[in-house]
């Protein structure tokens, strides 16, 4: 069972390397005269990472609770590996807070050789690269896998004796051009999501269905094959529902066994070193804590609870921008510009002059960037507002959020087809990705491949794709027009 | 392996010739070979060729605007029997686009005429911020004289990006054609090539009847066996000979075991002969096919 202690030297090692990372992007200068450039990721406060507003005492202390075991790390006597892809959750949904999605220097390297361990590292893993999952298209038979490969074995480590493993052969499988990547998706305000009635998602795809007409988009539900409701979570929208998430992302990300999926997926025997079964079970008896009732639940619970009650990122408008302007800073107008990752709404009566760009983001450019981005049709799919349903925490009933994303999937092209197929999604669909918190993404699409917001958005079309339309109604903007949009995307 | 992929990409080069070739040969002598065309085309056969836009399933015909050409393709029919037809736009740096698209009625909301869908469309467009109606929904007629055909359109702008959309109801498919344009002019020449359009139907094309197929018309069912299990349900469109014999089968999205599966049963289904003023005639209707434990129901 995994031991509930507080984040080991290691991952706060890691978090520090983060943290300076975050603070330390280089500069994004546009290049005048040519397109619109992507401001970089929003500086200033993260704005995300805390619990959603109107939580009672209890529910603070459970969510507390939670979000401690969510940052532990795992070792071998805890449940990890024998295969793995990193030693805890907060070590992929760290950017820019517990919770998010994949960090600026990636913990990947590091656990790659930890406590001796001896693993090559793919060529896909980099230091300041996405952290990735990896995948296989197809078996060696050429019947479809789509399944999960962790990039880790525990052969080697100090913790681990005895056990003689091999990883995947990444380069051969690179070289058939058989893998496809995944990076870790934000789990901010997901229980808004997981409050959210189908009637009312089915609703609001049906609402805009004219404007999707004139623009060649159409979508679907991803539906669950077990009782025929709408699965919303993961980059297909595979996952039913929170608790799934967690127990599939602890056993194949972490290799931890539990009461969800409660079977080794490597057999060898010279390779357990956790004898129960799972290997994090639901305990019988209270682990004590601030939170009673946390005591009692098992981890996977708690990684569900933590992501249920995680508010929504904050976006700028809403932040404290004033202490991540420029100290060069003047009080006579409401202008701030951006500059090495900072789209920032001013505070009453402030101007930035410390950088002149073409990326110079003022309300009024984000203003203009949202009507712009639901004009030319984006909002069609990043649909802005959904509103949850009844629920049993009170702060998460009968909200209207605004996610940016109709949780329907869409056919996305030849460019970013995977070729996996998850539920009723095929190779080529995926979710319409939840916008809200982009501000603050280092890496975009579903494999990390860019990170770049214009890059991204250009991913878009392709062979087949739905946004084929509204890409051409972007690309048809004035520069002013476009750098908008990024501006805004920014400021969520 | 290979060999197999040739022949499917010769089989369906052949297939979008024939289209091709049949919409063209419509065009040009009328309705003559059309009720050959109408049955073996599906509607998302098109292409563009010699600077012409056909579709044989549709009878169109659409000499392109000077510099037009294809852009990307469009998605697969998708689950709703919604289908992206054609992207046309401007080739060599010019500006404009043109998307020929077409929603199946039978799995759409029902609407009560073109006028009311027009009209949703136009309330549509202006909730969205910063979107002006430049033309309100008014009913136009598309196509080469005589052989017009009543359509609506309503101009919309926003952002710079003017635009239009225009709709018709051909084969029991709502097609609209949006056209988007950087100034009002441009719009307006865009505007002014679908005078160029030729829409012929089928002298007497099969009667569109929703929910047919789940009624008591239905004198012979046969439930496929070798479909995958799906939650969502399978859009397939029948048209039933004036004998009550299932003529064309078109699944419309589905894995290629589901669509061989209900193919082959429902050429199986026999229908009581539908009549209209004591004739017997053809119909085409849609299904939302469900499967599971072999049942395959109706669900329109």
């Amino acid at each position: 069972m995994a031991k509930r202690t507080f984040a080991s030297a290691c991952s706060l090692a890691s978090m520090s390397a983060i943290l300076v990372a975050s603070v330390s992007l280089p500069s994004l200068a546009p290049a005048q005269g040519r397109g619109p450039t992507d401001p970089g990721v929003r500086g200033g406060a993260a704005g995300a990472g805390d619990p959603i507003t109107g939580l009672s005492a209890t529910e603070r202390a459970f969510f507390e609770a939670a979000k401690d075991v969510f940052a532990e790390t795992d070792g071998v006597p805890d449940g990890l590996g024998p295969r793995f892809n990193l030693d805890s959750c907060l070590g992929c949904h760290s950017q820019p807070a517990s919770g998010g999605s994949a960090p600026a220097v990636n913990p990947q390297v590091a656990v790659a050789t930890l406590l001796g361990a001896r693993n090559t590292l793919p060529s896909f893993i980099t230091a300041n690269g996405p952290v990735r999952e990896a995948r296989f298209v197809r078996n060696p038979d050429g019947s479809p896998d789509g399944g999960v490969h962790a990039l880790f074995v525990i052969t080697g480590r100090s913790d681990a004796p005895g056990c003689s493993i091999a990883q995947p052969n990444f380069a051969a499988e690179l070289s058939r051009n058989n893998v496809v990547f995944r990076i870790p998706t934000p789990t901010f305000g997901l229980g808004l999501v997981e409050s959210t009635p189908d009637s009312a998602l089915e609703a609001s795809l049906a609402a805009n269905s004219q404007q999707k007409r004139a623009l060649g988009i159409s979508g679907r539900f991803n539906h669950n094959g077990n009782d025929g409701t709408i699965a919303r979570f993961g980059w297909k929208a595979q996952n039913k529902s929170l608790l799934l998430f967690s127990g599939e992302a602890y056993n194949v990300e972490i290799g931890v066994t539990n009461d969800l999926f409660p079977s080794e997926r490597e057999g060898n025997a010279a390779c357990q070193f956790n004898h129960t079964h799972p290997e994090s079970p639901t305990p019988l008896e209270s682990e004590g804590g601030a939170s009673p009732s946390a005591g009692f639940q098992s981890d996977i619970a708690l990684f569900a609870a933590f992501m249920r009650l995680l508010a929504p990122p904050t976006p700028a408008s809403a932040t404290a921008a004033v202490a991540a302007a420029s100290p060069s800073s003047t009080t006579t107008g409401s202008t701030v510009v951006a500059s090495a990752g900072s789209v920032l709404p001013a505070a009453a009566g402030t101007t930035s002059t410390a950088t002149t760009s073409s990326t110079t983001s003022t309300s009024a450019t984000v203003d203009r960037g949202r009507q712009v981005f639901a004009n030319v049709g984006c909002a069609a799919c990043h649909t802005r507002t959904q509103r949850s349903g009844g629920a049993n925490v009170a702060a998460l009933s009968n909200v209207t959020f605004e996610p940016y994303s109709d949780f329907a999937v869409h056919d996305m092209g030849d460019r970013l087809a995977d070729g996996v197929s998850q539920g009723e999604a095929n190779g080529r669909e995926f979710r319409t990705a939840p916008l809200w918190g982009v501000g603050q993404r280092i890496f975009f699409l579903h494999d990390g491949r860019t990170k770049d917001l214009g890059e991204a958005i250009a991913q878009h079309a392709s062979r087949g794709s739905e946004a084929n339309q509204v890409i051409q109604n972007y690309n048809a903007l004035s520069v002013d027009d476009r750098q908008a949009v990024l501006n805004f995307l920014r400021s969520l | 392996m290979r060999r197999l992929l040739h022949l499917g990409a010769v089989a369906s080069l052949a297939t979008v010739l024939a289209s091709a070739l049949a919409a063209v040969l419509a065009w040009r002598y009328g309705e003559t070979i059309l009720p050959f065309a109408v049955t073996s085309a599906m509607p998302q056969d098109g292409g563009v060729a010699d600077g012409v836009y056909t579709n044989a399933y549709f009878g169109l015909s659409y000499p392109l605007p000077k510099g037009f050409g294809e852009g990307l393709a469009g998605p697969d029919p998708s689950q709703s029997g919604y289908y992206v037809l054609a992207n046309l736009v401007a080739q060599a740096g010019g500006a404009g686009t043109i998307l020929i698209a077409a929603q199946d009625t039978f799995f759409d909301k029902p609407h009560r005429d073109l006028a009311e869908a027009a009209s949703e469309v136009r309330d549509t467009m202006a909730q969205i911020e910063g979107m002006s109606i430049d033309r309100e929904p008014a009913e136009i007629a598309i196509g080469r004289r005589p052989a017009t055909r009543p359509a609506w359109r309503v101009d919309f702008n926003g952002v710079g990006l003017y635009r239009a959309m225009i709709m018709t109801e051909m084969r029991c498919h709502l097609l609209s054609i949006t056209l988007t344009a950087r100034d009002p002019q441009e719009r307006e020449t865009l505007a002014q090539s679908l005078d160029r359009v030729s829409l012929t139907a089928r002298r007497d094309p099969p009667v569109c009847i929703r929910d047919y197929a789940g009624g008591d018309q239905l004198v012979h069912k046969v439930a496929p066996t070798d479909i995958m299990p799906s939650r969502t349900p399978i859009p397939a469109r029948i048209i039933i000979g004036s004998d009550g014999v299932v003529r064309h089968v078109h699944v419309i999205r589905a894995t290629n075991a589901q669509r061989k599966g209900i193919e082959d049963v429902l050429r199986q289904w026999r229908f009581k002969p539908h009549t209209i003023n004591g004739r017997a005639v053809e119909v085409e209707t849609g299904l939302a096919l469900r499967s599971g434990g072999g049942k395959v129901t109706s669900t329109d």
